[in-house]
């Protein structure tokens, strides 16, 4: 067996030991490679920013934990953008895990330990102010701190559960459930998954359809994601944008291409950017999961490209290409 | 204390879904199994709590004004149960064909504008524009030609030869290849990806060595 044939007759067990070793330590080593945003995610990072108080956007969770490592940091990303400039955001999920994964990434964005956690407040806990009849974001705010309570040193802000946020839910056939929603959301949810009802929530107030939403981010791991194109964008021209796992990108850049979404963040690379622009900005204090990982992912590109060029010039210089089939186990 | 349990249980199989790399294995079984078992069981749980019992159930059983027509699509659904019985099997098309018709009727307009009309209108560009940048000129290009050629390879009623069919489709193919090399890429940084989510769980929220 020549050396050529060895080394294409390979165990594979070995290169996947290989990519394990290269996937954990950059991690203990990081090189800081820079990531720069593309433009694709620069346009859902502005088209946020331009936002205000007064507006109001969607995010779906429309991912199950098989591609949450992708999924949950663009998902995480958008919540800490829209609650750091307190536009109001309504939660919902295509599927049935998918409500499991945004309270996954609540429970992230709200997590004490976290250098940048926002402090959740229960729609219960600030039911006196609504009392007084106070809706909006400022007044909520100076009333509740008025009321004695403090922002820990750590925290980035309140959240104010029916003001900052409603989470909405799963419910089944959503594409059915999306052209509810553009005659009314509370139709399709009268109540948050909490049995809160949606028609006394100061957000819904001013966004009672889908006309008055301003953006739908779906964070996706299936086609879920063309059911907001076609049913939101195609029917009531509501703006969307896409955060797609890897494998789906390049099948979804033609929505970029037709104008029909205006943005979109392709697999873990997509997310890190949108943390790059966070943390430029000054919304969080330390990079997040996705930013930390790409350290790790390029060295693991760099592994892959360097076993591709091994096993061509295997391949070649062993002369298998005149051959009918490789010699060996495989 | 419930929060360590799962973290460990999640651990646990996490090691045991990865131990097939090494070979098939028993904890590798028990751990797929039950990534079904328990999402089958969670998608069930949810729809019940969110879909069946607040909007059928209750307000059937409360008497709610107008809920007897609730009992339509409630009757619709349980004929699905009737392809349990090879009798009475024949029930269970017409939800399916109830389904599959609303489903056209009320899809297949906006999906042909979503999918179809719009990416021809996309596809329709100028290649040249005075005062268009040249980058944006020669992607017009590439893409109006890439999608004809593209076209004219799926085109089979005329062979393949000759200056148009023949150069053609030899170009089409290539530009397949080009969209699928580019998909294989994006496909090797999304396994990737979940690779390194699962090691950032592992060493992280697991063994505590990453923040």
């Amino acid at each position: 067996m020549s050396i050529w044939e060895k080394m294409l007759d390979l165990d594979r067990r070995w290169i996947f030991l290989l990519i394990g070793i290269a996937c954990v330590v950059p991690f203990f080593t990081p090189l800081g490679l820079p990531i720069l945003p593309s433009q694709e995610v620069i346009a859902i990072y502005d088209y946020i920013e331009n936002l205000t108080t007064d507006n109001a956007i969607f995010v779906g969770f429309d991912f199950d934990p098989g591609t949450a490592a992708e999924n949950m940091p663009m998902g995480v990303a958008v919540l800490r953008h829209a609650f750091a400039r307190h536009i109001p955001v309504f939660i919902t999920a295509y599927g049935p895990l998918g409500q499991g994964m945004a309270a996954m990434a609540l429970e992230e964005i709200t997590n004490e330990d976290s250098d940048d956690y926002y402090v959740y407040v229960n729609w219960e806990d600030w039911a006196s102010i609504r009392e007084q009849g106070i809706t909006d974001r400022a007044g909520i705010e100076e009333a509740w701190v008025a009321a004695g309570n403090t922002l820990a040193e750590n925290a980035h802000g309140w959240v104010f559960e029916g003001r900052d946020i409603a989470m909405l839910g799963y419910l089944p056939y959503f594409h059915l459930v999306i052209l509810g929603m553009s005659s009314s959301i509370a139709s399709q949810f009268p109540t948050d998954i909490g049995g809160n009802s949606l028609e006394e929530m100061p957000m819904y107030q001013d966004h009672k359809s889908l006309r008055d939403i301003d953006l739908a981010v779906t964070t996706s791991g299936s086609s879920a994601c063309v059911a907001w194109i076609t049913y939101g964008r195609e029917k009531i021209g509501l703006p969307v944008a896409f955060g797609v796992t890897a494998v789906m990108a390049t099948d979804y850049y033609i929505y970029m291409q037709s104008g029909q979404i205006i943005g979109q963040m392709g697999g873990l690379r997509g997310a890190a950017e949108y943390e790059t622009l966070l943390l430029r900005d000054g919304y969080t204090k330390s990079p997040g999961k996705a930013f930390v990982g790409m350290d790790v992912q390029n060295i693991a590109h760099l592994l892959i490209i360097f076993l591709v060029i091994l096993g061509n010039i295997a391949f070649f210089a062993g002369g298998f290409n005149k051959k009918t089939k490789l010699k060996g186990r495989r | 204390m419930s929060e360590t349990i799962g973290i460990w249980v999640a651990a646990i199989f996490t090691i045991g879904i990865y131990s097939f790399l090494y070979k098939e294995n028993p904890l590798y079984r028990l751990s797929e199994h039950l990534v079904v078992g328990i999402s089958t069981g969670f998608g069930i749980a949810v729809t019940f709590t969110q879909v069946l019992k607040p909007k059928l159930i209750e307000p059937i059983v409360t008497g709610e004004h107008g809920a007897w027509l609730l009992l339509i699509p409630a009757i619709l659904g349980l004929l699905y149960i009737t392809r349990f019985f090879s009798g009475v099997a024949w029930l269970s098309r017409y939800p399916m064909a109830f389904l599959m018709g609303a489903g056209m009727g009320i899809g297949f307009p906006l999906s042909m504008k979503a999918s179809v009309l719009r990416q021809l209108e996309a596809s329709l560009v100028p290649l040249y524009e005075a005062g268009m940048p040249w980058d944006v000129v020669v992607g017009n290009i590439v893409m109006v030609l890439g999608t004809l050629a593209a076209l004219i390879y799926f085109f089979f009623s005329k062979p393949h030869k000759g200056p148009f069919f023949g150069t053609g489709s030899k170009i089409g193919i290539w530009v397949i290849m080009v969209g699928f090399g580019a998909t294989f890429g994006f496909t090797v940084m999304g396994r990737i990806s979940l690779l390194i989510g699962r090691i950032q769980f592992l060493l992280g929220d697991w063994l505590h060595i990453l923040k």
